[in-house]
């Protein structure tokens, strides 16, 4: 009865798309002979990529759209010309506006043509073939004409080599057609409704655990409800709402403890479980989120980490808990001091013959491989992210400021004192920063810059000019360090921050 | 500076602060500062992966980038996509304050 109904609610969403289509759309781009729109049958996206083509529909060519109408055709053309998970999976991390995140491109000739002025991500989050590449070289020619001018163009047969090798390469590597969206295109869309098990970090405030409680109101709509606590007990509660596009991009808009957030989760293709960020409006506030329905499962530790001869109170995280709680050779329990089918807690001591690295942790059948850490002594420390951009902001104009959270990393050395091996987790520090390199500091880029507090969040300094620094502005260049004290020998772990100027057009892929 | 005679707020500027040690007198640039149709000092970050060489303050070349559309993935171009981005502002410098994301935060 359930699936007879979403049957019959997605051929009228379908038939009120079509219906839109051809109204707003067929003025301009006519059908084909194989029936399909010109130019709009020819490409497929992500639901971003397709809110920025209807928005460039709009401000280029005067399309008028409600909110309404809009959402309409996003949630249309990202269901039927979306792209596969593994099409996406590259490129999560910039859906999910991952801060520090810095890409790889796989192709450097692709990156030299487009990842100047964009993300990799955003033209490896769209698929076309040859031809239909070249027309979009022909669109940038026409509305950014200066772009044949610029460093990595000059240099070269820019327009030649821009309309004939580049759009080549582009529909071999990126081509409208794949096996992944032909296999994808059989796939249902789960009914996500329930309760689901969760887990995050927030960096810079720690841990969290909880649960989503999911109702479906719509086809691929839901109402959520969050109820999630940080591990030093403050409530991190609210509700929102969500649509799934493609079957597996969870879009949520939440309010939780207050603070407005996006949420960009990958549902798994069986729809057991949602993995991914949700962020506040600077996209640096945030955390990582994973939740799983059913069990039994582990999905963490929370600390994650045990140190040899320390007892520790941990708190095991799950679905469909009961059992035995095992921590693996030389961890003993020594107290459980609450139990229930969705956590244990306890207090646990790793004894003297206890392994360090990871240890598998079980409840019963549930069974986390590597859910713990033992250590005896940090072999090292990192700052994470390792490379980051804040950004100048607020003093009275309309830009907020984009800050940077850091967090030290701990990390124990492997076989033969190698670093790096096995990540421990993070750990309290000492914050500084200072100029990056002689320019920097003799540019005085520390003082001006911004400041760092002693959870690691860098707040940049306000944008504009600034008489105090000869009317330039506060960008900078620091080093970032962290100083964890374990034992008696003080560890430091460093990372370069880039201040930089504000955003004007900031993309929801850039 | 005894070959050098400052003849605007700027060159002033360089002159004071190179009197006071905050600046020295003779300076060998690492690039072309400033941003022309022929140069790139990068926008966000300078092509030597710092912000040294950065235009200083940006808003005195900010309408540089959004009018030639040098940046059109950065800065809002008011060639063809936001010809209204920058109205009421002449001055960048003075009227920063008025320029607003095109990506408003929801």
């Amino acid at each position: 009865m359930v699936g007879a109904a979403a049957a019959g609610e997605t051929a009228n969403n379908d038939a009120a798309a079509a219906a839109l289509i051809n109204t707003k759309c067929g003025g301009c781009h006519e059908p084909g002979p194989d029936g399909g729109l010109a130019r709009i049958s020819a490409v497929r996206k992500s639901p971003e990529g397709w809110n920025l083509t209807l928005r460039r529909m709009q401000q280029w060519h005067h399309v008028v759209l409600s909110d309404a109408e809009q959402a309409a055709l996003v949630k249309h053309f990202a269901d039927t010309q979306g792209l596969a998970p593994e099409e996406t999976a590259p490129f999560r991390a910039v859906l999910e506006r991952r801060p520090g995140n810095v890409e790889h491109a796989d192709d450097p000739e692709v990156a030299t043509y487009c990842a100047r002025c964009h993300s990799y991500a955003r033209v490896g989050l769209q698929r076309r073939n040859a031809a239909e590449w070249l027309k979009l070289v022909h669109t940038h020619v026409g509305q950014f004409p200066t772009l044949e001018y610029q460093a990595s163009s000059r240099d070269r047969e820019w327009w030649h080599i821009a309309t004939t090798e580049l759009p080549d390469r582009l529909g071999r590597k990126w081509p409208l057609v794949t096996a992944s969206w032909t296999a994808w295109q059989g796939h249902a869309s789960p009914d996500l409704a329930g309760s689901w098990r969760v887990v995050g970090h927030r960096p810079g405030k720690g841990d969290y655990n909880g649960t989503l409680v999911v109702d479906r109101t719509d086809v691929d709509r839901y109402t959520v409800h969050h109820r999630l606590v940080m591990a030093d007990g403050s409530a991190l509660d609210g509700d929102g709402d969500s649509i799934v596009y493609t079957g597996y991009e969870w879009r949520g808009a939440a309010t939780l403890g207050g603070l407005p957030v996006r949420e960009v989760f990958e549902v798994s293709a069986d729809g057991s479980q949602l993995r991914g960020r949700w962020f506040a409006s600077d996209a640096v506030t945030g955390g990582d989120l994973t939740a799983v329905r059913g069990g039994p499962a582990i999905l963490a530790v929370q600390p994650p980490y045990l140190k040899t001869g320390q007892t520790a109170r941990l708190t095991i995280v799950g679905s469909g808990l009961s059992g035995e709680v095992d921590l693996g050779p030389g961890v003993q329990v020594q107290t459980i001091e609450q139990t229930s089918a969705e956590s244990v807690t306890v207090l646990a001591v790793a004894g003297a013959t206890a392994a360090t690295g990871g240890h598998d942790v079980a409840v019963g059948a549930a069974r986390l491989a590597g859910g713990l850490v033992v250590y005896d002594k940090v072999g090292s420390v990192r700052v994470e992210p390792g490379y980051d951009v804040a950004r100048v902001g607020d003093n009275g104009g309309p830009i907020a400021l984009v800050p940077a959270q850091f967090e030290a990393v701990a990390y124990l050395n492997g076989p033969e004192g190698k670093q790096g091996e096995v990540r421990i987790g993070v750990l309290p520090a000492s914050w500084s920063i200072a100029g990056y390199d002689a320019d920097s500091k003799q540019a005085e880029d520390a003082k001006f810059g911004g400041q760092i507090d002693q959870n690691g969040l860098f707040t940049p300094g306000g944008a504009g000019p600034n008489p105090a620094r000869g009317g330039a502005n506060n960008a900078a260049n620091l080093s970032v360090t962290a100083v964890v004290t374990d034992g008696a020998v003080p560890l430091q772990g460093s990372a370069h921050l880039i201040v930089t100027l504000q955003r004007w057009n900031d993309a929801p892929v850039r | 500076m005894k070959h050098l005679k400052p003849v605007n707020e700027k060159a002033q500027a360089i002159e004071r602060a190179a009197g006071q040690g905050r600046a020295e007198e003779v300076r060998p640039m690492q690039s072309v500062v400033g941003c022309a149709s022929t140069f790139d000092p990068g926008w966000e970050v300078d092509p030597f992966g710092g912000v040294a060489a950065l235009c200083q303050p940006m808003e005195a070349d900010l309408y540089g980038c959004s009018d030639p559309c040098w940046w059109p993935a950065q800065v809002p171009d008011t060639i063809n996509t936001y010809p209204d981005w920058s109205a009421g502002a002449p001055s960048a410098q003075r009227d920063w304050r008025k320029l607003n994301a095109v990506f408003p935060k929801k």
